[in-house]
């Protein structure tokens, strides 16, 4: 995991933001104002942080429900375990937990064979709900469902959450 | 000589560990942020070897290393990122064709040592490596020739890749160690012997699936009156996450069952989308109705994922001598790891790591590219090998034909 902290960004002109990937089971915190962007979120989904004040933001692509299903792997591959992760880790970064926001964006049900325990978006979604709630974390905005993949991109100044998909097209969040 | 699940994923692991570890020396070299996408160990036929790399042109640095494991292993740039580094490394204009050369140099030589080291580290052995040699070439021939001093036809890759943070440019670490030495190590780090798989058993199963791609190949060559070829088959062993990574992000036509028996999972055949436009016009009787991919293409598409799906499994079931049953094939389109991702994780539901069947087909007369995913249940594949008697094997090594 890295923390962006600007410490390198150069020249006085506005700059570009830096774009940062989000692989599958991996998070990314940034506090320089970068974009966070995953792509081909299909069950996946991820979870978008952002401190409206401090400008901290972060953004989680989890894969599957709960750590307590499987035996061992990376917190940030389960909904569970990932959202308590991005929550710990922009708190770290300087995001006050009382400011916290969140967005969600993914959990489409496209190939949900059922005899392999389908459902796996709803799901995912569902253990992101509960444990952002938990954690007092409210969602202020979601794109979850339906049949689509979707890539998303944090823009972590503002706290956009843009949502794009090949049926839907782009959506701002 | 056999292999088990357990030491495979440690195996992976430390190749994945490993190219993390020289993707650090490089940042920390030249400030450039990469990330290492996929790392996975394959089984694969010696000819198909590095058949990713297309034709484009690479540089970059090879040393030979013995000891704990032994072979060779090579630190791939594409052009771009040569003179990305260069760039880096030697800022300014004045950088010349001799400069670009030891800066690739060094840096190989700085990141393939923390490769090497990693694998030493783990082993608790020495592993000696060779001082690089600068290697520049054309696609495959920037890897080394596979492994000598065995009659085998298949050979163990490790492949990570890795790619810049703006994405345009990547660069490739292969590991090619000596079968022996490899399956040697394989074999003394394997946890419970009664899971292990015996390697040959593997081999024969991609022979079969090669032999089964054929058929889905021929299947689709006879609809669009072409010979398709049978490209490449693999057999690789990757993380979970790192499963919908087989395919790029750009969009995807193709069909998905789910199938059952021993094993059970989930199979995949994916067009890019030129490629289904031009497959699907091949196959249709009359000019399409409107531009691009329209529903009359969609609807050959689904036909044909069917038949190709067909002749695969039933490739399949005939050597595992299960019978293997399937759903009615779903037709996708959408990009492509949203297709693969919820597959990976119903399998990830049961298993940390996956094995990944991976064929593709091409032709010479029709553009198109074509790709078979097989996703099967781990522990249920490793019992269908178990089962998988050896005068069976050798029979369907000796009548392959007869069998598709």
């Amino acid at each position: 995991m890295k923390v962006y902290d600007g410490s390198q960004a150069e020249g006085a002109t506005e700059p570009e933001p830096e774009q940062r990937k989000v692989g599958i089971a991996e998070y990314e915190v940034a506090t320089d104002g970068a974009v966070l962007t995953t792509s081909g979120l299909g069950s996946c989904v991820g979870v978008a942080l952002h401190d409206p004040h401090s400008g901290v933001g972060g953004l989680v692509h989890v894969m599957m429900p709960s750590a307590d299903e499987v035996d061992g792997g990376d917190p940030a591959k389960f909904a569970d375990t990932g959202t308590e992760l991005i929550v710990e880790e922009v708190t770290a970064a300087g995001a006050d937990p009382d400011q916290l926001v969140a967005k969600l964006a993914g959990g489409s049900d496209m190939l949900d064979f059922s005899e392999s325990g389908g459902g796996i978006g709803e799901r995912n979604a569902a253990v992101v709900r509960e444990t952002l709630a938990a954690l007092d974390v409210p969602i202020t905005a979601e794109d979850i469902g339906g049949d689509h993949g979707r890539s998303l991109r944090l823009e972590s100044r503002t706290g956009d959450l843009v949502v794009k998909s090949a049926k839907q097209g782009v959506e701002r969040l | 000589m056999k292999v088990d699940v357990q030491s495979l994923g440690t195996f992976n692991d430390l190749a994945h560990e490993g190219a993390q570890q020289a993707t650090g020396s490089l940042a920390q070299m030249t400030g450039m942020e990469a990330e290492v996408e996929v790392t996975k160990i394959s089984l694969v036929d010696r000819a198909d070897v590095g058949e990713e790399l297309g034709n484009d042109r690479y540089v970059g640095v090879s040393f030979d290393f013995e000891g704990a494991l032994a072979g060779e292993t090579v630190l791939a740039f594409d052009e771009p990122s040569k003179e990305t580094i260069t760039e880096a490394l030697v800022p300014g204009d004045e950088a010349d064709e001799a400069m670009a050369r030891s800066s690739v140099e060094e840096i190989g030589n700085i990141m393939m040592s923390g490769f090497i080291d990693g694998w030493a580290d783990y082993l608790g052995a020495t592993i000696d490596h060779s001082p690089p040699t600068y290697i520049e070439r054309t696609g495959p021939d920037v890897l080394p020739a596979p492994p000598a001093g065995t009659e085998r036809d298949h050979i163990f890759v490790f492949r990570s890749q890795v790619e810049w943070v703006d994405e345009t440019i990547c660069f490739y670490i292969y590991m090619l160690p000596e079968y022996d030495s490899l399956t040697g190590l394989l074999g003394e780090h394997a946890d419970a012997e009664s899971d292990a798989i015996p390697i040959e058993k593997l081999e024969t199963f991609n022979r079969m699936t090669r032999s089964g791609t054929q058929t889905a190949a021929d299947n689709l060559g006879m609809m669009a009156g072409v010979d398709v070829e049978a490209e490449v088959t693999r057999i690789s062993f990757a993380p979970i996450e790192d499963v919908p990574k087989q395919v790029g992000t750009e969009t995807y036509v193709g069909t998905v069952v789910e199938f059952t028996g021993l094993p059970s999972g989930f199979l995949l055949v994916l067009f890019d989308e030129p490629s289904a436009i031009n497959v699907a016009e091949a196959l249709m009787p009359v000019d399409p109705d409107g531009e691009g991919l329209t529903d009359q293409h969609t609807a050959a598409i689904e036909e044909l994922g069917n038949i190709m799906t067909s002749g695969f499994v039933d490739g399949w079931a005939n050597v595992l001598q299960q019978s293997v049953e399937h759903t009615p094939p779903r037709l996708v389109h959408d990009m492509g790891r949203a297709i693969i991702d919820p597959l990976a994780a119903q399998l990830g539901q049961h298993q940390r790591h996956a094995f990944i069947i991976d064929s593709r087909m091409q032709t010479e007369s029709l553009a198109f590219e074509s790709e078979i995913l097989a996703l099967p249940n781990e522990a249920e594949l490793r019992q269908a090998l178990q089962e998988l008697q050896v005068d069976r094997a050798d029979q369907t090594e000796a009548d392959v034909e007869q069998i598709f």
